[in-house]
């Protein structure tokens, strides 16, 4: 029934379709490109798109083929954005977790240290972290990972307290359930439902800040093309050729937008209050 | 009780589309309602019987309701063939409604006064201040102390039991014709009931306001209604005044409601009688009595065809709809 | 209500406290030293120089009291001298924040007025397939890249005069009109994808008014519809938004770096952002100190504001009466 409900849904559908585009990308882009990403050519720099030279989104200030480039950062950017979310997903939801079910003072613990991590904008959080640990693009996972953990413990901390006292809770309790019970049975599927919400939004959002560390030079470094790093350099030229700017953002809008698509379809399928809401 | 009619719904039917079928909340009620009557309709959850009201004035939800047939005479005026402007004037006008939960059902956000006096405002054409004095009034009247201060307080500071006078207070204020009261008690203490009972008589009392007050209670219908209608599934079973329908019911199911009220003689191992089974599932009804599987004295003409409407007294509009007394006049 | 403001600015020690142990030993962290950058590498120093040197640069003494020295001359309004220019921070700092403040105002009002209108009148609609095609076009307005949007923006107004700062920021108070006209583009790029997150919030915050049963009194009452909508509806709806309009501000206040960057604003994210890549330690503990901060003092008067709104938290001490 529930796939049922996904399939009707056409927000998420067309979240789906564009991701599994994408998808295909990637699939494909191991076995071929159109170009070497690398390769310059130097007989074609900055040339716009044409088919006649086989370079259908034009090339950059060093020859290269922009499709090719965008392709082989499709990789890059969805590997670092899955990566980095599982980690923040993984170990935020158990600190969370843990922190709702045991309460007292390790619950205030964590509050406390992710109240903190909160007083800084996620960017400005991403940048310190790779200027500690050095501008390698494997870093960027750890570093948005980090930036994650507050987001994903803070959900599944509410998700638990919401449950933990409530009275269906009790009445396992009074039928004898243990503990893990409890935990496995009752408390685990409902925080499912928040937690899938967040990790389709949070693969979006990581596509942002990976293209935006990219963008600044701390994130993926040249000449591996993340999408980000292609618009930094496309800014020096892009009033002679603006197709250096305008693809790569377009990649990046259409799967940010397809993941956003997902997550707000998901969020219709799951939450029963708006499900009777139009 | 040759007092004029002042509503008269006709074969009303409201149903709601939903994932799973299309489901008849009311599925042709019909009732005459007199100026200074007071109208009960009786039934468990899910009878229709809150739907039936929200229908008269058009506030079912739509989608996924819709009401698909029928007839909402009121001053002339066929209120579900009529515009909704022309529905929206005599909302809170000519006809009001309070609801069930007055916590829900009062704005958090804005101060009691205000609530009360957009209805004035809007109905009296009276301007801020006056409707704000006015208001002021309506709540001295309804009997909550100390008015003046408290109507710039919110209804989160106000008792259940303030709250749902203050809805009565609204609804009250411009004098309707009509009160529709959905079920004003259920969320309240039992000692509270009794005293917002007490209140809306002797309100519609004073201006001769018909009342059609919807509950499951038994024990508020004897005290309250001059006419009772008992619905089930979607449909009016029986319909009396109000000392008939104690005193002879007629309808299994209505014999059922009253056997199931614990009396405070019962002794030793008499259990609690409640009418066995459960509420029918409103999608696809079957063309038979709906409360058939339910019924001690079902016959085999029960399970096949819908009861029509028997009229046993068209002076005291009594009537049953059961195939039992179907037989029996044709008996007779 | 004071008690509530107290109680609030209490719990406020505590974080910035933990916020100013997190910057201090995060930027210790960070490869090379502070006498390492001072030295490049072309000087050389004798031993006894690098004795003195390191006594120079305090790092001969443990690291909790270096943050204890740091905090301590923080709080006495000395946030150092920067590494690259010699200059105290706290001037330049202060200097910057104007710039920040402005550009979050104005974003943030593009943001609202374009947002909230659209937000409700996408939550009346009742076609399916245009209120669809509405949900995709607001989810677009948030998958746009805000350095993309503002790179496009450079492109497309680089042939005219006095749309883009570039280094020749103007400020507000040297003369009002240029400096909007050079604000304009900046905000938009900011104010599209906050429009997108504001009209999503309003939007599903009327939904879930629209279906409450104070709306179906009000309706009860033969209230005109659009009474229902902002006196009953909005009035409601609104306080969701103003959390998460609120918390975007603080965020814009220090994280608006990479607009500031395409733009070569000089704000205080581009100032952060520089000081990392220059690896100025005592401007960056400054700064990122003062970005967290405002960003707390931020959500703090957020929460203030919507407790003053919103009734029900506001008069919470007002007693059940009978």
């Amino acid at each position: 029934m529930k796939s049922n409900r996904l399939i009707r849904n056409p927000i998420a559908m067309t979240g789906i379709t564009i991701i599994g585009l994408y998808l295909l990308v990637i699939l494909v882009s191991t076995f071929w490109l159109p170009f070497d990403p690398v390769d310059m050519d130097i007989d074609h720099l900055l040339e716009g798109p044409s088919l006649a030279t086989g370079h259908l989104f034009g090339t950059d200030e060093f020859g290269r083929d922009i499709l090719s480039r965008i392709m082989k950062g499709t990789s890059i950017s969805l590997i670092i954005s899955i990566a980095a979310t599982a980690l923040g997903a993984i170990v935020g939801t158990t600190m969370g977790t843990w922190a709702g079910y045991l309460g007292g003072r390790w619950d205030h613990a964590l509050m406390r240290v992710a109240d903190v991590m909160f007083s800084f904008p996620s960017l400005l959080l991403a940048i310190f972290i790779m200027a500690i640990l050095g501008e390698k693009t494997y870093n960027v996972v750890i570093a948005i990972g980090i930036v994650y953990i507050p987001q994903f413990a803070r959900i599944s901390r509410g998700a638990i307290l919401t449950i933990k006292s409530s009275e269906f809770i009790k009445a396992a309790r009074s039928n004898g359930a243990s503990s893990t019970f409890i935990l496995r049975k009752h408390l685990l599927p409902n925080i499912l439902v928040p937690l899938i919400v967040q990790i389709s939004l949070s693969l979006s959002v990581a596509i942002l800040l990976e293209s935006s560390l990219s963008f600044l030079g701390l994130g993926v470094q040249p000449p591996a093309p993340s999408w980000g790093n292609m618009l930094s350099s496309a800014r020096k030229v892009m009033v002679l050729a603006p197709w250096t700017a305008i693809y790569p953002g377009l990649a990046i809008v259409f799967l940010v937008l397809g993941f956003n698509l997902l997550g707000d379809g998901l969020r219709d399928i799951l939450d029963p209050r708006l499900r009777n809401v139009r | 009780m040759s007092e004029e009619s002042i509503l008269r719904v006709e074969g009303l039917v409201t149903q709601f589309s939903t994932d799973r079928g299309l489901v008849k909340a009311v599925d042709g009620i019909s009732f005459t309602l007199h100026r200074g009557e007071t109208l009960g309709i009786v039934g468990e959850s899910g009878s229709g019987k809150s739907v039936t009201n929200l229908s008269i004035l058009r506030l079912v939800q739509s989608p996924p309701g819709n009401i698909a047939a029928g007839k909402v005479l009121f001053q002339g005026q066929d209120l579900l063939q009529a515009s909704e402007e022309d529905v929206r004037l005599l909302r809170g006008k000519n006809i009001s409604m309070i609801f069930q939960d007055p916590l829900t059902s009062l704005n958090p956000v804005l101060k009691v006064s205000i609530q009360i006096a957009e209805a004035i405002q809007l109905h009296h054409g009276l301007r801020r201040k006056a409707a704000k004095a006015k208001a002021v009034e309506m709540m001295k009247l309804i009997g909550i102390p100390d008015a003046e201060r408290r109507a710039d307080d919110y209804p989160h500071q106000f008792s259940g039991g303030m709250r749902q006078r203050i809805m009565i207070a609204m609804a009250l204020s411009c004098n309707p014709d009509i009160l529709i009261a959905d079920e004003p008690t259920t969320a309240l203490d039992v000692t509270i009931q009794a005293q917002i009972l007490e209140l809306i008589k002797n309100l519609s009392a004073k201006d001769r306001t018909a009342v059609i007050l919807i509950t499951h209670d038994l024990g508020v219908v004897a005290g309250m209604c001059d006419t009772v209608c008992v619905m089930y599934a979607g449909r009016i079973v029986e319909r009396a005044p109000v000392d008939e329908l104690f005193y002879d019911p007629k309808h299994p199911y209505t014999r059922g409601l009253l056997d199931s009220i614990p009396s405070v003689d019962l002794s030793g191992p008499d259990r609690l009688y409640s009418i066995p089974g459960a509420p029918p599932n409103l999608i696809d009804m079957p063309d038979a009595c709906p409360f058939a599987p339910r019924c001690s004295s079902v016959m085999e003409v029960c399970t096949k065809a819908m009861p029509p409407e028997t009229v046993l007294d068209a002076a005291t509009a009594r009537s049953v709809r059961c195939w039992l007394h179907t037989k029996e006049i044709k008996n007779a | 209500m004071g008690k509530y403001i107290a109680t609030r600015l209490l719990s406020l020690i505590p974080v910035l406290f933990g916020v100013s142990l997190i910057v201090f030993f995060l930027v210790r962290l960070i490869p090379g030293s502070a006498l390492e950058m001072y030295m490049g590498t072309q000087v050389e120093a004798t031993p006894e120089q690098m004795v003195e040197l390191q006594r120079l640069f305090g790092e001969d003494k443990p690291v909790v009291v270096l943050y204890v020295e740091w905090l301590g001359r923080i709080l006495k309004g000395d946030f150092g001298y920067s590494l690259r220019t010699g200059r105290a921070v706290l001037p330049d700092i202060i200097s910057r924040l104007p710039l920040s403040l402005e550009l979050t105002v104005i974003s943030l009002i593009l943001a609202l007025a374009i947002g909230i209108p659209q937000g409700i009148l996408s939550s009346l609609r009742k076609n399916p397939v245009s209120d669809v095609l509405n949900r995709i076009a607001g989810l677009l307005g948030l998958s746009l890249p805000q350095f993309w949007l503002a790179s496009l923006m450079v492109l497309a107004f680089s042939n005219t005069q006095g749309w883009i700062p570039m280094g020749n920021y103007i400020k507000f108070t040297d003369d009002p009109l240029r400096n909007l006209r050079m604000m304009i583009l900046p905000s938009l790029s900011i104010g599209i994808g906050l429009s997108a997150v504001i009209m999503r919030y309003t939007r599903n915050s009327m939904l879930e008014v629209l279906q409450m049963d104070y709306i179906r009194t009000a309706k009860a009452k033969g209230l005109a519809k659009r009474i229902v909508i902002i006196r009953h509806a909005l009035k409601n709806a609104i306080l969701p938004v103003i959390t998460v309009a609120g918390f975007n501000t603080g965020y814009l206040l220090g994280g608006a770096i990479v607009i500031e960057e395409v733009f070569a604003l000089p704000g205080m994210g581009r100032l952060a952002l520089y000081a990392i890549y220059q690896r100025d330690y005592p401007v960056i503990q400054a700064i990122v100190l003062v970005i967290a901060t405002l960003f707390v003092i931020v959500n703090l008067l957020t929460d203030i504001i919507y407790s003053l709104v919103d009734p029900r938290i506001r008069l919470d001490n007002g007693a059940r009466h009978a």
